[in-house]
């Protein structure tokens, strides 16, 4: 007897479970047989549709004026790949490095530091030969070293390679002595470029030149 | 015979071209919404991204430029999807967030000899291949690259098993869910699209 009524439990609660799930898929294909929702519009006169017609070509053109005329530099700092376009086209292409996402903590835990390269839209604002590299206070306290006191003690050549473009908060697009490192996210923030693909970029971008970097 | 028959063609393509206008007026309307809503957006600075459900991509866009493009593999939802207006990303969700490595001052041989540098850095292949992104109106969108084995299976039972009785509940309770899940062929999409999408971008589902 109380084997009999297990079973008819277990039964019972069976297609209570069927009968939860065959719900649950009514109501859900109800709703995907009302999706997509129905386009407005079907209502809409000739007239209507002629002036709708124009103020897609009104939008189009706005937005395109939005645009960069001109040559533009892309950054995607996933792939470490810099483009520099016009237009749809891509004029040059290079692998490039950017920043480790790294954190330093100053030892007296005042300051810290993330090495991500930033992301938004900027513009060359400067265009440097032959940079020197002011050494920024975490340099020092990465390597474990004092910052010094005097300006002179933390210039470095040779570090940013040949050329450099600023783009504003300290942050370059320069070359490197770490080139077997392109490609991988190693920098402190900065886009580190080949000697030869920088010189080439260096060439083509003037100062002004829009940067989204992603 | 011969003349009903062409009557019928007659009536066909009479009734063929009133669809095709209906259609074209329905698709002019909805092209308008989207660049209104779009011109909106690039007007900014900011990048947003463009969800086009019916081409089944994905991009991310600053002032009307695709910067990048994601094919999806295929698309599946449950509930009732609203995309009638700009959303915005409020959380990034994911079991086992990547982790930022942490300097040791000192310790870093970087600028001593560069031949010795070893990298320890957060790169995209360190992303997660299934995540989960909120947005304000509620939608709930899931993230992954295609799932093979034992994982897909996982995969495979909430949503045919757990989200549509969840549905049932809150379709009852007068608020059904908004579930989106989009699926990549590729690894490194998934995982590119947890590195580029912020919490706080905009963007348009359509």
């Amino acid at each position: 007897m109380g084997k009999r009524l297990l079973v008819a439990l277990l039964a019972l609660a069976y297609l209570g479970a069927l009968g939860v799930v065959g719900l649950s898929y009514y109501t859900g294909l109800k709703q995907a047989a009302a999706w997509p929702p129905k386009a407005e519009g079907a209502s809409l006169s000739d007239k209507d549709a002629a002036k709708v017609q124009k103020n897609i070509q009104n939008l189009q053109k706005k937005i395109g004026a939005l645009q960069p005329k001109d040559v533009y530099i892309v950054v995607d700092t996933g792939e470490n790949r810099l483009y520099v376009k016009k237009g749809d086209k891509v004029i040059k292409q290079a692998v490039v490095s950017c920043g480790s996402g790294d954190v330093l903590q100053d030892p007296t835990g005042k300051r810290k530091w993330v090495f991500d390269t930033p992301r938004g839209e900027f513009y060359v604002k400067s265009k440097i030969t032959n940079p020197y590299w002011v050494k920024p206070d975490w340099a020092f306290i990465e390597e474990g070293e004092p910052i010094p006191k005097k300006q002179e003690d933390r210039v470095e050549a040779g570090s940013l390679g040949d050329y450099a473009l600023g783009f504003g908060d300290g942050f370059f697009i320069h070359g490197t002595l770490y080139t077997r490192l392109l490609g991988r996210n190693v920098t402190h923030g900065c886009v580190r470029v080949g000697d030869d693909d920088l010189k080439e970029i260096f060439k083509i971008v003037p100062i002004g030149t829009k940067i989204y970097i992603y | 015979m011969k003349k009903a028959a062409r009557w019928m063609l007659v009536l066909l393509a009479a009734s063929g071209s009133g669809f095709g206008q209906t259609t074209d007026k329905a698709s002019l309307v909805r092209r308008q919404q989207e660049l209104t809503a779009e011109s909106e957006l690039a007007k900014e600075t900011k990048f947003y991204f463009v969800l086009d459900v019916r081409e089944r991509n994905l991009e991310l866009r600053v002032k009307g430029m695709a910067l990048r493009t994601w094919k999806l593999r295929s698309m599946r939802f449950w509930g009732q999807p609203s995309f009638s207006k700009t959303v915005q990303l409020v959380r990034k969700s994911t079991l086992n967030p990547p982790k930022r490595n942490v300097i040791k001052p000192g310790e870093t041989t970087a600028s001593k000899d560069p031949a010795k540098f070893e990298l320890e850095a957060l790169e995209l292949k360190d992303m997660p291949l299934s995540f989960s992104l909120e947005f304000d109106n509620g939608l709930h969108v899931s993230v992954k690259a295609q799932a093979r084995g034992l994982k897909g299976l996982a995969g495979d039972f909430g949503w045919y098993a757990v989200l549509p009785v969840r549905n049932m509940i809150d379709t009852k309770a007068g608020k059904p869910i908004s579930e989106l899940e989009l699926s990549f062929e590729n690894e490194k999409d998934a995982q590119a699209i947890y590195w580029i999408f912020f919490e706080g971008i905009k963007g348009l589902v359509y």
